[in-house]
């Protein structure tokens, strides 16, 4: 945080020494205004619209999705066999799309003459929409598990060699020249020059993939796959039930969040200690999200 | 001597020689690029899928070249990219002045802190459908989608930017008396603004991304729509054809225009320049 902001927010007029101030003024109760604020508004949109459903009734939803409860007749919820499904499916292609762009960006950044064949078809890759090969695999393979696994780690892997190839990229020139006049090993070379300004990059890599892989893993089950968790949001949206539709958006939001904030967020920030050690927070968390969608 | 006055004749000379040079080697780059792009796609549709999955260049080519001479291809462009920009419209509005909140306060700061995180990550497909459940079929669907995928970009960047305009600046406006309004009006939103743009330019490729997929779940016009109608059809190449037109369109915008309207405003601060 820089001094500006800090200075600003205490020149603020009218705010006393009094304890209950204290309390409004604090970042713990402007998170949980925040959050009261959204809950608000939805309320309100639902309201307006009423094919919107309030907060209410989706987390009612919600709940006996998850616990298994009956939505009214014979209709039960189902909730972990969907990600049960979704997982596996999810996680294979996740590793498949990491192995093939770290392939893919070694080759580009590896190679000048593999760069130049390659680079301009890479960017045609990051630019395609993920409902394109949801499309293409449906109509390929049909049904099941095949064609969502491929609509995942082909939307995915294009952003891993993109950030592979920068990391290569920026191995600072002169400390390999050095290590080149000082004959160090390969091993060491690679141990205390290649990984450390790797790691962040192909972390940072990780990161989209995960979060571009997640989109498309729920397309893809969207179009061709009879269960899993993107099946099962559009079985609620074709029988109009929107309050289970909405039930299972929180759902991935949540999922995802978590997934990003606690563990992925946290990987590539240790990662990249070494370079960023100087920015602010908030050039950090620019730079955090600027980052997800040029996947640069 | 005339070797003195001769000496930058020379250099100029050289240096033109490497302005020449450099475009001949970015067009051949880009030719070899391009071309790079259309064999392995013939490879691969040639050898490995076969004709019928993957169809060969030439012919979706031809329909690329088809849709464009028919007029049907702007017929459909020209909503897709209104839409695109009345959703930037949006992002700038609503983003501007939550960024400057974040960028001036702490408070504020805080209480939009896990909003403009979240929504990064949050999975495109599900702003396209709600986007279709609160409006239904209409053209304001993909206007939303797209103000609420770049709004946090917007809003970030303008916070981000707030923190590089010249204190000096402020302080002197200050100590000569002007309000609190002639510094927000003539001071921090000049610097600022080239920094909400620069928001509006990282988040195109995404926002394009999710306008389709709206545009595929809900419209009745546009890019998005003709896939989607395609798709239907079981036609790979339509399918192809009217997606490559819109990613050259598109990158061609960013390129040509997005990225020197951004150098354009950011002129005057070349430390920060793109």
């Amino acid at each position: 945080m820089s001094s500006a902001t800090v200075a600003a927010s205490s020149r603020a007029p009218g705010r006393g020494p009094n304890r209950i101030g204290q309390v409004f003024r604090s970042d713990g109760f402007a998170r949980f205004a925040s959050y009261v604020f959204l809950l608000v508004l939805w309320q309100l949109l639902s309201l307006y619209e009423e094919r919107f459903p309030p907060p209410a009734e989706v987390f009612g939803f919600l709940w006996t999705e998850v616990t298994g409860g009956s939505h009214g007749g014979v209709v039960r919820g189902e909730f972990w066999e969907h990600f049960a499904a979704t997982l596996p499916r999810f996680t294979i292609g996740i590793a498949i799309s990491m192995l093939l762009g770290v392939l893919t960006g070694v080759l580009i950044g590896g190679s000048k003459a593999a760069e130049a064949l390659l680079k301009d078809t890479l960017l045609m890759l990051v630019a395609l929409p993920a409902i394109i090969w949801a499309f293409l695999t449906q109509m390929w393979l049909g049904l099941g598990d095949y064609a969502v696994v491929i609509t995942t780690f082909l939307s995915a892997f294009p952003f891993v060699a993109v950030n592979v190839v920068q990391g290569i990229q920026a191995v600072p020139r002169d400390l390999r020249r050095m290590s080149g006049a000082f004959h160090i090993a390969g091993y060491r070379r690679l141990r205390h020059l290649l990984l450390p300004a790797v790691a962040g990059y192909l972390f940072a890599g990780l990161r989209f993939a995960v979060i571009i892989g997640w989109n498309a893993v729920l397309l893809g089950e969207w179009f061709s796959s009879s269960e899993g968790v993107g099946w099962r949001s559009r079985y609620w949206y074709d029988a109009n039930r929107y309050q289970g539709f909405v039930a299972w958006v929180v759902a991935f939001i949540a999922f995802i969040v978590l997934l990003d904030r606690l563990v992925l967020v946290r990987l590539q920030r240790r990662a990249f200690r070494w370079r960023d050690a100087q920015l602010s927070d908030m050039e950090r968390q620019a730079d955090e999200i600027d980052v997800g969608v040029t996947g640069a | 001597m005339s070797g003195i006055p001769a000496a930058p004749a020379v250099r100029a000379e050289e240096r033109l020689s490497l302005a020449t040079r450099r475009r001949v080697r970015g067009v051949a780059g880009f030719v070899v690029g391009v071309g790079g792009f259309l064999v392995i796609w013939a490879l691969l549709s040639r050898f490995v899928f076969g004709e019928f999955t993957l169809p060969p260049p030439a012919e979706v080519g031809r329909i690329m070249w088809e849709i464009l001479v028919t007029g049907e291809f702007f017929q459909q462009f020209v909503p897709t990219i209104l839409r695109l920009a009345y959703g930037f419209g949006l992002a700038l509005l609503i983003g501007f002045p939550i960024g400057y909140l974040m960028g001036t306060s702490r408070w504020w700061r805080a209480f939009f802190h896990d909003m403009v995180m979240v929504a990064g990550s949050i999975p495109g497909v599900t702003y396209a459908v709600l986007a279709l459940v609160v409006l239904g079929i209409s053209i304001w669907g993909p206007v939303l989608s797209v103000g609420l995928v770049a709004m946090p970009y917007v809003a970030i960047n303008v916070a981000e930017g707030l923190d590089s305009v010249d204190r000096k600046l402020v302080q002197m406006s200050d100590t000569f008396g002007r309000g609190r309004a002639t510094i927000v009006r003539n001071v921090q939103v000049p610097s600022v603004a080239p920094f909400a743009f620069a928001g509006v330019r990282l988040s195109f490729a995404l926002a394009w991304k999710v306008e389709q997929l709206t545009e595929v779940f809900g419209s009745s016009s546009g890019i998005g729509f003709q896939i989607r109608h395609e798709f239907e059809d079981f036609s790979i190449p339509g399918m192809l054809a009217w997606v490559l037109l819109f990613i050259v369109f598109m990158i061609l915008l960013e390129r040509f225009v997005l990225t020197r309207l951004e150098r354009h405003l950011f002129r005057w601060r070349p430390e920060d320049r793109p």
